[in-house]
């Protein structure tokens, strides 16, 4: 089953740290944003493998929009 | 007293009008970024408009009550829950000792979220204000963003508790949102024509401009300025960009910073000088729309203003937080 991890606020993605095919559990750390001039860490909800990587550094994101989809059990 | 469950994005406390009296010393008054939100939560639970609250950027904030008390939620809708069940907001509201309080993230308008308690919050008064400058680590809670586990104390309050429960706002007194926020400005000191072209001027006062995402408690830097609006080539002995300027004081809270090809609208814990060109200051009355600006998707569009208009507009704004505004 797909899920995507959202981004959780507005701002420029400042680097996803895991690549396609990674497996990645819940809470961890799969990408950063660039807001408010701190640097937020985007948590992954779900246990899973990454399946596609929807943004690329410097990509405006707004809150909710998918950045990452995985491959849940 | 309230347990700290998840910090969220940037949770502080905040009253108002901040740390007065210290822009000599270089201290920014800080304060809470929507004065009439956190004004109106004071007014529902009882409490002095400018009592201390919780300001909450962003969202995502978790915290468990220690204590029977009443509360209320103004600013931006975050979904709040009490124990999993929606509660509303701009209205007091009784919670007991056990409740948690969860905040979804910043609604479809505005981006600031505040929490009263009746009684207040009980942080040191630091330099006359219980408010938190994050950059400076001083005032309210040790100086401080909120981390997990944290213990915030409240103040008592002044009233009974079961006579403050239930306390609704005006629907008239509800500020209203936007995504295109319009903030009224007297213009200057650094204008036409010596500094900005007349068209620089006109431009100014009739862009709606992209708030960054970069902007924060210091400051909102807005979309970049396009070419024609330097009158002057360089900033001569200021230096070499025509936004430079010998160094002078800032128009604190308000100040239209032109920071290179960038307009940066100073505000809570921004900086007291420097040597950049300001254009226009926001008035006091309309400060409270930028915090409920939100970086990288909302717009702030200028409107002239007279000093008479912006005095005028301070007084109204003031006799909103009287109980003659509750319902």
């Amino acid at each position: 089953m797909e899920k995507a991890v959202n981004a959780h606020m507005p701002g420029l993605v400042a680097r996803v740290v895991v690549n396609e095919g990674a497996k990645v559990t819940q809470g961890q750390e799969v990408a950063v944003i660039n807001c408010m001039k701190n640097e937020l860490s985007v948590l992954s909800p779900y246990d899973g493998t990454v399946k596609k990587i929807m943004v690329a550094e410097w990509d405006e994101v707004e809150v909710d929009m998918p950045m990452i989809i995985l491959e849940c059990e | 007293m309230l347990k700290v469950i998840n910090p969220g994005i940037e949770v502080i406390v905040e009253d108002w009008p901040g740390r007065l009296g210290y822009l000599g010393k270089g201290m920014a008054p800080s304060a809470a970024m929507d004065n009439v939100a956190l004004g109106l939560a004071n007014l529902l639970v009882g409490n002095p408009k400018g009592e201390a609250g919780i300001e909450i950027a962003g969202g995502y904030f978790e915290a468990e009550f220690g204590a029977d008390t009443v509360i209320s939620i103004t600013g931006t809708d975050m979904q709040p829950t009490i124990n999993g069940q929606p509660i509303p907001i701009w209205e007091s509201l009784k919670v007991s000792k056990g409740d948690k309080i969860k905040f979804n993230h910043f609604g479809t308008f505005g981006f600031r979220t505040y929490m009263a308690v009746a009684g207040g919050i009980d942080v040191p008064v630091y330099l006359g204000s219980k408010s938190t400058c994050i950059f400076g680590s001083y005032g309210g809670y040790q100086g401080r963003k909120l981390q997990a586990g944290d213990i915030v104390d409240f103040g008592h309050p002044t009233l009974e508790l079961d006579s403050l429960r239930g306390r609704k706002l005006k629907q008239d007194v509800i500020p209203q949102y936007a995504r295109e926020w319009v903030l009224r400005a007297v213009p200057g000191p650094n204008t036409c024509s010596d500094y900005v072209t007349e068209e620089g001027m006109d431009y100014l006062f009739n862009t709606a401009f992209k708030i960054s995402h970069s902007s924060n408690r210091s400051a909102y830097r807005l979309q970049e300025l396009k070419e024609g609006f330097f009158a002057r080539e360089d900033g001569g002995v200021g230096g070499s960009h025509p936004s430079n300027i010998v160094d002078h004081a800032y128009a604190m809270r308000g100040s239209l910073n032109i920071c290179g090809n960038t307009p940066v609208l100073l505000i809570g814990d921004g900086p007291t000088l420097g040597g950049y060109m300001c254009v226009l200051s926001v008035i006091n009355a309309d400060l409270w729309k930028v915090g409920q600006g939100t970086p990288s998707r909302d717009f702030i569009r200028f409107a002239v203003c007279s000093q008479d208009e912006a005095v005028e507009a301070r007084r109204a704004q003031r006799a909103l937080f009287d109980e003659k505004s509750l319902a």
